[in-house]
């Protein structure tokens, strides 16, 4: 049946999807080992994303703040710049790399950043030769886009600063995208299998801490900034999420020459062949017995669901651009019905994406809606009038119509705040189409039995 | 020196005079933290900005209006879902965001048709709402979109909705507390005076400054029903946008949070003759006071002693059977700002705990005044307090549970001391008599928990 791809039928937005820029490039910077990004803005710009990585994660993050203040609006902020980096500087003794993220604030009033850096790296030059510390711009007008453009834009712009020609390098460059630290693992772990070596972009493993005897582990990103340099010498670039790292991969592409895979998304088991295809082909590596076993064994755990309890579901889904198309099409593969596919933003892009083609392609049986600067509203409105829905994939914004509505609901993306340890699965891979897949009928079998519905159907299956 | 640079000041000793260790023998007329003055960028300042002070704080909670954020969405996003303010409404004002999601096009030519849109898009996907309130954010308050000239076309146009503009962009003021100030005084000026109420007891009170964290205000409203008063308003704890345009109707004011709200009762004294009485309705001795005074107010004495006799019976036994595993132990209170002195002498009455550090975010001189001449010599007072303080003052002063907001809360949990959530609470509501209960209990879970005194434990060195 037909894919009806469509813009959002409202000018404003009625509970958003995402936020805004600046939130993406933060994203960014807390995955990079002894980096304290200054954003520089009003104070709520920084605040309000630390407390939400901080409910994401239960970590705390350091991100600063220029404080942009009145003063500073009216006759321009760099001073608070470049103030801001000396404290860092001066209090911080082991920071090598200070991201300073614009928004749209400073991005109105034209504060000059980039002469900013050439004043501090002066200053960094006579008073602290021997730190190293490097201080990049990262422009996330909030008024473009979304986070997860932000977190591309950053990305790019993380690269295009520190990527430096060098030795060449066997290593790969996989930019992650968004993902949870679950999915970092997961990459990392197909990568192992392969016998390719994988320069993690950015790593975000580290996030998990613990509270140690001597209290001395904190939550922190591990990417180095020779990492970041390194990324101009790798064997090739693979970017599993096209919006959220493609334009980094691509950039090397065009300046280093390093070859890019962009836009494989191993969501779902058929995805996950095509993921480590690709890698073969790019590597020339073949995939061991060991993937095919665990795969056999993802597949053998997700036929005892499949047709029995996932078969015909109609489910709605929504997030970041990469993972709503992953989901869908594992959705699909499940021979579950997508119905509804909310794209949190404006990107003229999603309307030239094979894959969104590819998905309706895909589509026997049932309409499938793709909702193009979309915001949870158009969701709410469509359950309000009538809709049936039987599972929404989302993160935890949407949780509210879950509630109302009574509809199933898996959290996935981000941020997911209201169930605990979430990121720590995976929903890449093998592993983690196994993880969704037992995840999502979790949730169904939890449903039946506080609605009493056929829940006596689960004494035997 | 009582005014104290912290090691982790050294290269910023502007902070010298942000902190102050009280000593014997002195008074705030001799030292006084400097307060609400500009933040020092790259700090780690825990501040948020003017525009959340207005609109999370005090508009958001309206549990009856649209709340429209004029800006890039992120502003809307960022102030959704991170208040723990329920409501009788079906907590409509914690489900929805609202934003004209602006974009370049925007900042280039104005953002005034777009705002029109989307407001009265708002109105049509909820028609049985008719109250909005309308905010700038730095984007638009640059660009000088006319506000008040669209809410009046929007108003004009429908006929029968309300609407109120709040003009406070982030980068206003040095931190949220120029949005309550902002939102205060445009208030009273613009909307109260406006409604009548009806009128069904000679005492009346409004309720200013509290907002219904985990259901304070509906503790608050049920003393008062308890004791006949009529709460003409609450500003703005599980309130409506309609009552607090009828402040002016009534005979009293009571002032919790006087940092956030004391404007608005000032106004309403010097405006309508309403006097302000600033009461605490925290720490359990503290609300027989607040009562009290409220009782002498209308000569009511008798209603309300009945009422403490009656909540002291039940709840007195409960919060006694937390004071021997609480007297002693020591905590810090990392909140905005009067929670600080609401809380810091409660604690210390009723528990007989000593509390050791306090750091506000927001607060001026007139809190610092109170909290020092509440609090305890020896104690730490910071304004304004950042990252690097807050773990050399750990080491000073070794607290056992610490009150602050959840993200800091996971910092010091690494050191292993417990937090608790002191702006949303754990478990509340911790206002009143059961209030003061609920937050002893969460105390003492949180001191006593078996968690941290296996996590101090070292398995390679054996020895357990």
């Amino acid at each position: 049946m037909a894919t009806l791809v469509k813009d959002k039928p409202r000018t404003g937005c009625i509970n958003p999807i995402f936020n805004c820029q600046p939130c993406g490039a933060q994203f960014a910077a807390i995955g990079i080992r002894d980096t304290i990004a200054l954003v520089h803005g009003g104070q709520g710009c920084c605040t309000f994303v630390r407390l939400m990585f901080a409910q994401h994660f239960k970590e705390n993050f350091d991100i600063a703040s220029s404080s942009l203040h009145e003063d500073a609006a009216v006759f321009g902020g760099t001073k608070r710049v470049i103030d801001g980096v000396k404290n860092l500087v001066l209090r911080y003794p082991d920071l090598k790399l200070i991201p300073i993220i614009t928004t749209c604030s400073t991005e109105t009033i034209g504060d000059d950043i980039e002469a900013c850096i050439v004043e501090l790296d002066a200053w960094l030059k006579e008073n602290h030769p021997s730190r190293g510390i490097r201080v990049i711009p990262i422009h996330t007008p909030s008024y473009k886009g979304s986070q997860a453009m932000g977190y591309n834009a950053a990305m790019e712009q993380i690269v295009r600063a520190l990527a430096k020609r060098g030795e060449p390098s066997k290593k790969v460059n996989v930019f992650t995208g968004w993902v949870n630290p679950g999915d970092v693992t997961e990459l990392k772990h197909l990568f192992s299998e392969m016998g390719i070596p994988a320069n993690i972009l950015m790593d975000t493993e580290t996030f998990a801490s613990g509270i140690m005897p001597d209290k001395s582990s904190f939550a922190y990103g591990d990417t180095t900034v020779s990492d970041l340099a390194n990324t101009a010498n790798a064997f090739a670039s693979v970017a599993p999420c096209a919006y959220e790292g493609g334009l980094a991969a691509k950039y090397l592409e065009s300046e280093f020459r390093v070859p890019s895979m962009v836009g494989v998304t191993p969501i779902g088991i058929e995805n996950t062949d095509k993921f480590l295809r690709q890698l073969s082909d790019l590597t020339g590596r073949r995939i061991p017995r060991s993937l095919v076993e665990e795969r056999a064994r993802a597949i053998d755990s997700i036929v005892d669901l499949g047709h029995m309890f996932l078969a015909g579901k109609r489910v709605a889904i929504y997030g970041d651009p990469d993972l709503v198309i992953g989901l869908a099409d594992y959705c699909i593969e499940l021979g579950m019905e997508p119905v509804l596919l909310l794209m949190g933003d404006d990107l003229k892009g999603y309307k030239k994406d094979t894959r969104i083609a590819e998905l309706g392609k895909k589509a026997v049986g049932f309409e499938m809606e793709v909702i193009l600067n979309a915001d949870l509203w158009e969701l709410e409105r469509r359950l309000r009038d009538g809709m049936k829905l039987d599972l929404i994939l989302g993160h935890s914004k949407g949780r509210f119509i879950a509630i109302d509505y009574q509809v199933p609901m898996v959290r996935v993306g981000f941020p997911v705040f209201d169930r605990a340890g979430m990121w720590k699965n995976p929903i890449f891979g093998y592993h983690g189409a196994e993880w969704l897949a037992e995840a999502i009928a979790n949730e169904f079998f939890a449903h039946m039995e506080f609605k009493k519905d056929r829940e006596w159907i689960l004494n035997v299956w | 020196m009582p005014m104290a640079l912290l090691e982790a000041d050294v290269k910023i000793p502007e902070r010298k005079k942000h902190v102050y260790i009280k000593q014997p023998g002195e008074d705030t007329k001799q030292y006084l933290p400097a307060s609400n003055i500009t933040t020092i960028p790259g700090s780690l300042s825990e501040r948020g900005c003017s525009y959340c002070g207005a609109k999370l704080v005090i508009g958001g909670v309206l549990k009856d209006t649209i709340q429209i954020i004029h800006g890039p969405v992120g502003c809307s996003y960022n102030t959704w879902h991170t208040k723990r303010y329920p409501s009788d409404a079906d907590n409509f004002q914690i489900k929805y965001a609202w934003s004209t999601d602006m974009k370049e096009s925007n900042v280039v030519f104005g953002g005034e048709a777009r705002l029109k849109k989307s407001m009265l898009e708002a109105f049509a996907a909820f028609p049985d709402k008719r109250r909005m309130m309308v905010y700038t954010t730095c984007a638009t308050a640059l660009i000088g979109d006319d506000i008040k000239a669209v809410a009046k076309e929007v108003q004009d146009e429908l006929g029968d909705v309300d609407i109120f503009c709040v003009e406070c962009p982030g980068f206003a003021g040095v931190s949220q507390s120029k949005g309550h100030h902002v939102f205060n005084i445009d208030w009273v000026n613009q909307k109260v005076g406006t409604v009548e109420p009806d009128i069904t007891s000679d005492f009346t009170i409004n309720i200013i400054g509290d907002y219904n964290i985990q259901g304070d205000a509906y503790v608050l409203q049920r003393y008062m029903d308890e004791i006949g008063v009529q709460v003409i308003a609450h500003f703005t704890g599980n309130g409506t946008y309609d009552a607090c345009r009828s402040m002016h109707r009534a005979k009293l004011s009571i002032t919790n949070c006087a940092r956030s709200a004391g404007y608005i009762a000032n106004e309403l004294q010097k405006q309508y003759g309403i006097p302000r009485m600033d009461v605490d309705t925290w720490g359990f001795d503290y609300v027989k006071e607040s009562l009290r005074k409220i009782g002498a107010f209308f000569n009511i004495e008798d209603r309300v002693e009945a009422l403490i006799e009656r909540e002291v019976a039940v709840h007195g036994p409960r919060l006694d059977g937390f004071k021997a595993g609480l007297a002693g132990k020591k905590v810090a209170i990392w909140t905005g700002g009067p929670r600080l002195w609401h809380w810091t002498k409660a604690l210390e009455d009723d528990l007989g705990m000593e509390v050791v550090a306090m750091a506000s975010k927001f607060g001026h001189q007139e809190d610092f005044e109170k909290v020092i001449a509440r609090g305890r010599v020896g104690t730490v007072y910071i304004d304004d307090g950042n990252e690097l303080e807050f773990f050399e003052v750990i080491d000073m002063v070794k607290p056992d549970v610490i009150f602050t907001g959840p993200r800091v809360g996971e910092l010091v949990k690494k050191v292993h001391i417990p937090y608790i959530n002191g702006h949303a609470y754990h478990n509340g509501p911790y206002m009143g008599f059961e209030g003061a209960v609920n937050m002893a209990r969460d105390m003492s879970n949180a001191i006593h928990s078996n968690l941290f005194k296996l996590a101090k434990r070292d398995i390679s060195k054996g020895g357990f």
